[in-house]
C-alpha cells in the first residue's frame, strides 16, 4: 500500500480530499464547461508518476453543453474499469495554452499496491532512481 | 542661431562647437519625435536637482544614456549621431508631486531609443546603456527605471524561459491549482543528511517543490555534493510514496560560472527536474544558465537576492516590474514576485502588475497596476511567479484571488513550523490549496466564503486545524513603500 | 406520525406571482399565443405542463418533495402542422420553470442515431444524449428506429440505450418523439416500453383554411411583406385547392407558396423597369403573383415549378 498521509496515489486536484461525489464532480465539470475546455476520461492500471499517456475511454468531448453528459460517460468508465484508476480531464485550447488546465482523479483500485524505489549506485556515492509500479508485475491483462 | 521647434541647434558648425553646451540643444530632445515600433522605450521617475528644468534633466538623461559626454565631440560628426541619440520626447509631472503637495516635484520622462544602440540577445548591453551611467548623474537628484517597452523585434533576438509555465505543468503533471513549495529551514546550519529529511518530510505530506535558499551554496556545514545527493534521495523516496513528480530547487549559485555549470550537470545526473539560481550572480550568468536549462529540459528557478537594494525606494532605482520584464527575457521559469499578503513588500496593485508582466502574452497599458506600455511578448514563454515570505494555509482564498493558479505558493515557516511537524504543515497546506480550487471551481465566492471553506476542510484535517489555529492572527499590516501612482487611494498591504 | 404532522399548516407560504414572473413564463405563453396560430389544444397541454411545473417549483420551495414529473412527450400530426416549432418552444418553457439545466434543442432523426455495423449504434446514441443533456432530445419520425421486418436492425439497440436514458436520467434530458400520428401509434404498440415512458401525448390537428391564411400572413409580416386586398382573396382560392391536392404539407405548403409568390413579386417589379418603385410596391404581393400559380393554370406550363405543387 502507498504510505504517504493519504494513504493513496495523490496525482491530480483533489486526491487530499475525501473521494468526490457524483455532485462535485458534476460541479467541476461545469466549471470547464464554462470555459469551453474541451473534457476527457482517461485510465490506467500503470499510474507510474512518468505515465503520460493513459488510456483515452473515448475522444475528448467537445461541445457538450451539460455535465450529465460526461457523468454518464464517467459512470460508464467506472463500471467498465471499476479497478482502475480514471481520471477527468478538460483540455483548454486558448492560444499559448493548448494544454490541460484540469486534472483529477474520480476512480481507484481497492488496493493501491504504490511503487518501489530502485537505486542503482555508481562511483562518487552517485545514484540512479527508478520508480517500479508493483501494478506491473502482473501481466496487462491480469492487474487489479 | 539656427534651431528646430525643440530648440536643438541644427546649425552643424554651432552644434559642434567646441565646450559645453545644454543637452536640450545637442538634440536629446524632441517633443515631436514619433516613438518607432522598434525603438526601445525607458520611462525615468526623475527629481531635478533645484533649479534644473525637467526637459533638460530628462535630455540629460537620454544623453548620458546614449551618446553623450558632457562636452561636445568631434567625433559624433563621423558617425549618423542623429540616429544613436535617445530622445527624450515627453515629460509628465508626476501625480501627488510639486508644487501644492507636501512632495518634491517628481517627473515622468520618456526616453526613445534605436533599436539599433543595443546588441541582440544580450541583457548586459542593454542595461550596461540604460541603467549604466545616469544613476549617478548629478543633474538629477535621484532617478527609477519605471518600466520600459521592449519592439518585439528585440524581443525575439532573446531565448526566454527555458521551460515556461506550460510546459513545467506538463513535466509535472499538475494542472489546474497553484504549485506548492518550501524553503528548507533553517536557512543555514543543516547537515546534508538533516536537510535531507525535511525535504522527503515535506513532500510526502503534500508539497510539490522544495527550495534551497538564497545563501545555501557550499559552506563548510554542508558541502553542495552532499545537500544534492540527501535532497534527491529525498525526492525520490516522496515521488515513490506518493506517485507524483516532486522536486527540489537545488540552488547552483557558485563563485564561477564553471562552477555553476559543474553543480547544474550533478544536479541533472541525480534525476532534479529543476535547478536554482540567484539574481546576484548577474545578468549573463542568468542567460548562459537559461540556455542550460533549456539545452537539459531543466527547469530554471530564480531567487531574486539582492534586488530589494535597489527596487524599494520610489524615487531612486529601478522598478521591479523592468526586472521582471528582463528575466522573462534573460529566460528563467521561475522569480519570486511578491505576495501581497506576506511579511516581504508589495502593494496588490504592484504585484499583479509584475504577475501579467511575467504571465501574461500580452500586457495592454494599465496604470493602476504600473504597467506604463502596451507590450506584446512575442511568444516568450510564460514564466512562473513565486510567492513566499511569511505566507500560510490561512491565507489561502486570498492568495487564491490576488495571485491566480499560476504561482508557486512558498510556505518556509508554515511548512516547517506547523507544530506537528513538517509532514502534517505539507498536508495542511496541500488540502487548504486543494479545497480551495474545489469551492472555486464550484462556483463560490471562495474569497468571502474562505475561512468558512478551510472550516470545513479542517474538519477532516486535524494538521489543517492546527495550522488555521496556529497562525490565525498573523498578518504583516505596513504600508507599502512602491505603490502605484495612478490609483485614487493608495492601498496598504494587507 | 401524528396527524398535526401531515397538517398543512399556513406559517409557511409561497410567493406564487413571484416565482410565476420571476420565470418570466407568461412572455413564453404570450409569445406561443401571438406567433402561433390556432393549435388550441395544443396550447392547452402547454400551459398545464407550465401550471404543474410551476407547482412544482412552488412545492419544492417548501420541501414537499415528490421527484421529478416525467417530461417526455410525443408530438403526433400531419406534416407542417408545427411539431419541430412547438417542441423548440417547450425546450424554452422547460428551461424557464428549471425543468431542464440549459434549455437547447437538439434534433435527429434515426441517422444520427443508428449505426451502419456492428458496435457503431450504441456510441452514436449515447454521442446524441450528451450532446442533448440539459435540454430536449427531439426525435423526428421516431417510428423509423424501430424496423420489425429487418431482424438484425440496430435501431432496436439505440432504443435501449434511450430507454435507459429516458428511465434513470429524467432530470437530465427531455425525449419529444415526432411524427404521423398513425405510424407513430403502431411504434407505440410494439414497444409499450416507450409509450409507458411517455407522459404527454399530444396530437397536432390540421389547419383549417381561415388559419391557414392566417399563418400566410404572420409569415409575410416576420419578413416585411403584405398581401393586397385582392391577393388576400385569392390566396384564400389557393389555400382550398391547395390542401386538396397530394403532398399537402400544412404550415410548411403555405411557406413555400410564399417563396414562390416573392419570387414571381420579383419577377414582375424588374419588368416593370422604368418607373420608380415605392416602399409599397417592394413588399405587396398582388393577386397576378398568386394566380400565377401551377393550381390556378391547370395543365399549362408553369416556370417556377416545384416539387411542393
Ligand atoms: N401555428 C403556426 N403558426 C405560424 N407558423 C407555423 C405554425 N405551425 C407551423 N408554422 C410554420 O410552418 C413551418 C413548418 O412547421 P414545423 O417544421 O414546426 O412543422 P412539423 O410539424 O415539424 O413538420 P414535419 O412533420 O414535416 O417535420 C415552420 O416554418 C413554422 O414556423
Ligand atoms: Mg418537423
Amino acid at each position: 500500500m502507498i504510505t504517504n498521509p493519504t494513504g493513496r496515489l495523490t496525482q491530480g486536484q483533489f486526491s487530499f480530499l475525501p473521494d468526490l461525489t457524483d455532485e462535485q464532480i458534476s460541479a467541476q465539470i461545469k466549471w470547464a464547461l464554462a470555459h469551453d475546455w474541451a473534457v476527457s476520461i482517461e485510465y490506467t492500471d500503470d499510474p507510474h508518476p512518468r505515465n503520460t499517456y493513459w488510456e483515452m475511454f473515448g475522444l475528448p468531448m467537445f461541445d457538450l453543453k451539460d455535465p450529465a453528459a460526461i457523468l454518464m460517460e464517467v459512470n460508464e468508465a467506472r463500471k467498465t474499469f471499476p479497478n482502475h484508476y480514471i481520471r477527468v480531464m478538460a483540455f483548454n485550447s486558448t492560444r499559448g495554452v493548448e494544454s490541460p488546465a484540469m486534472s483529477f482523479i474520480v476512480n481507484r483500485p481497492a488496493n493501491e499496491p504504490g511503487f518501489g524505489l530502485v537505486r542503482a549506485e555508481g562511483p562518487g556515492r552517485e545514484i540512479r532512481y527508478s520508480f517500479h509500479s508493483y501494478a506491473t508485475d502482473k501481466p496487462e491483462s491480469e492487474r487489479y | 542661431m539656427n534651431s528646430n521647434g525643440s530648440g536643438q541647434i541644427t546649425d552643424a558648425a554651432e552644434r559642434y562647437k567646441s565646450g559645453v553646451i545644454p543637452y536640450k540643444k545637442m538634440g536629446y530632445w524632441d517633443a515631436d519625435y514619433q516613438p518607432k515600433e522598434t525603438d526601445i522605450i525607458a520611462l525615468f521617475r526623475l527629481t531635478p536637482q533645484p533649479g534644473v528644468d525637467p526637459d533638460e534633466a530628462a535630455a540629460a538623461v537620454a544623453g548620458e544614456s546614449s551618446t553623450a559626454t558632457w562636452t561636445v565631440v568631434w567625433t559624433d560628426r563621423l558617425t549618423a549621431a542623429e540616429l544613436y541619440r535617445a530622445k527624450a520626447y515627453r515629460v509628465d509631472l508626476v501625480p501627488n508631486t510639486g508644487p501644492g503637495t507636501n512632495n518634491e516635484a517628481q517627473y515622468f520622462a520618456y526616453i526613445a531609443y534605436d533599436l539599433d544602440l543595443f546588441e541582440e540577445g544580450s541583457i548586459a548591453n542593454l542595461t550596461a546603456s540604460i541603467i549604466g551611467n545616469v544613476f549617478g548623474f548629478k543633474a538629477v537628484k535621484a532617478l527609477r527605471l519605471e518600466d520600459m517597452r521592449i519592439p518585439v523585434a528585440y524581443l525575439k533576438t532573446f531565448q526566454g524561459p527555458a521551460t515556461g509555465i506550460i510546459v513545467e505543468r506538463e513535466r509535472l503533471d499538475k494542472f489546474g491549482r497553484p504549485i506548492l513549495g518550501a524553503t528548507v529551514k533553517p536557512k543555514l546550519g543543516l547537515s546534508g543528511r538533516n536537510y535531507g529529511r525535511v525535504v522527503y518530510e515535506a513532500l510526502k505530506g503534500g508539497l510539490d517543490f522544495t527550495k534551497d535558499d538564497e545563501n545555501i551554496n557550499s559552506q563548510p556545514f554542508m558541502h553542495w555534493r552532499d545537500r544534492y545527493l540527501y535532497s534527491m534521495e529525498a525526492v525520490n523516496r516522496a515521488s515513490a510514496t506518493t506517485g507524483e513528480v516532486k522536486g527540489h530547487y537545488l540552488n547552483v549559485t557558485a563563485g564561477t560560472m564553471e562552477a555553476m555549470y559543474e553543480r547544474a550537470e550533478f544536479a541533472k545526473s541525480l534525476g532534479s527536474v529543476i535547478v536554482m539560481i540567484d539574481l546576484v550572480i548577474g545578468y549573463t550568468a542568468i542567460q548562459s544558465m537559461a540556455k542550460w536549462a533549456r539545452d537539459n529540459s531543466m527547469i530554471l528557478h530564480l531567487h531574486r537576492a539582492g534586488h530589494g537594494t535597489y527596487t524599494r525606494q520610489k524615487n531612486h532605482g529601478i522598478n521591479f516590474r523592468v526586472i521582471s520584464k528582463w528575466m522573462r527575457m534573460a529566460g528563467v521559469d521561475h522569480i519570486h514576485a511578491g505576495t501581497v499578503v506576506g511579511k516581504l513588500e508589495g502593494d496588490p496593485n504592484m504585484v499583479q502588475g509584475f504577475y501579467d508582466i511575467l504571465r501574461e502574452p500580452y500586457n495592454a497599458m494599465n496604470l493602476e497596476r504600473g504597467i506604463f506600455f502596451d507590450q506584446p511578448w512575442a511568444s516568450l514563454k510564460k514564466v512562473m511567479p513565486v510567492a513566499s515570505g511569511g505566507i500560510h494555509a490561512g491565507q489561502m482564498h486570498q492568495l487564491l484571488h490576488y495571485l491566480g493558479e499560476d504561482v508557486v505558493l512558498q510556505f518556509g515557516g508554515g511548512t516547517i513550523g506547523h507544530p506537528m511537524g513538517v509532514q502534517a504543515g505539507a498536508t495542511a497546506n496541500r488540502v487548504a490549496l486543494e479545497a480551495m480550487i474545489m469551492a472555486r471551481n464550484e462556483g463560490r465566492d471562495f474569497l468571502s466564503e474562505g475561512p468558512k471553506i478551510l472550516d470545513e476542510a479542517a474538519k477532516t484535517c486535524s494538521p489543517l486545524r492546527a495550522a488555521l489555529d496556529t497562525w490565525k492572527d498573523i498578518t504583516f499590516n505596513y504600508a507599502s513603500t512602491d505603490t502605484p501612482d495612478f490609483v485614487p487611494t493608495t492601498t496598504g498591504s494587507i | 406520525m401524528s396527524d398535526a404532522e401531515n397538517t398543512p399548516s399556513d406559517v409557511n407560504e409561497v410567493d406564487i406571482d413571484a416565482v410565476y414572473k420571476e420565470s418570466a413564463i407568461q412572455d413564453v405563453l404570450d409569445r406561443l399565443d401571438a406567433e402561433l396560430v390556432g393549435l388550441v389544444p395544443v396550447k392547452t397541454r402547454i400551459r398545464e405542463i407550465a401550471a404543474l411545473l410551476l407547482v412544482d417549483k412552488l412545492r419544492r420551495q417548501l420541501d414537499l418533495t415528490a421527484g421529478n414529473p416525467s417530461m417526455h412527450m410525443s408530438f403526433t400530426g400531419n406534416p407542417g402542422t408545427g411539431k419541430t416549432t412547438v417542441a423548440m418552444r417547450m425546450a424554452d418553457i422547460l428551461h424557464r420553470l428549471g425543468y431542464v439545466r440549459q434549455g437547447h434543442l437538439v434534433a435527429v432523426t434515426r441517422d444520427d442515431l443508428v449505426g451502419q455495423y456492428i458496435g457503431h449504434t450504441a456510441p452514436k446514441t449515447r454521442e446524441v444524449l450528451k450532446k442533448a443533456m440539459g435540454g430536449v432530445l427531439f426525435i423526428d419520425e421516431a417510428y423509423y428506429l424501430y424496423k420489425p421486418e429487418n431482424e438484425r436492425d440496430y435501431g432496436a439497440e439505440s432504443i435501449e440505450i434511450l430507454l435507459q436514458v429516458m428511465e434513470n436520467q429524467r432530470d437530465d434530458l427531455v425525449v419529444i418523439l415526432a411524427g404521423y400520428k398513425d405510424r407513430m401509434d403502431k411504434f407505440f404498440e410494439s414497444n409499450p416500453g416507450m409509450s409507458s415512458r411517455i407522459a404527454h401525448h399530444i396530437d397536432f390537428p390540421n389547419y383549417n383554411p381561415d388559419e391557414l391564411v392566417q399563418i400566410a400572413k404572420l409569415m409575410l409580416a416576420e419578413s416585411n411583406y403584405r398581401m393586397s386586398a385582392e391577393a388576400e382573396e385569392v390566396f384564400s382560392e389557393y389555400v382550398k385547392k391547395r390542401m386538396e391536392m397530394p403532398n399537402f404539407a400544412n404550415a410548411r405548403s403555405i411557406r413555400n407558396a410564399l417563396d414562390r409568390a416573392r419570387l414571381r413579386q420579383a419577377n414582375r417589379l424588374f419588368n416593370s423597369r422604368g418607373r420608380m418603385l415605392t416602399k409599397v410596391d417592394l413588399m405587396t404581393i398582388e393577386a397576378e403573383d398568386l394566380l400565377k400559380s401551377r393550381i390556378f393554370a391547370q395543365g399549362t406550363d408553369e416556370s417556377t415549378q416545384d416539387d411542393d405543387e
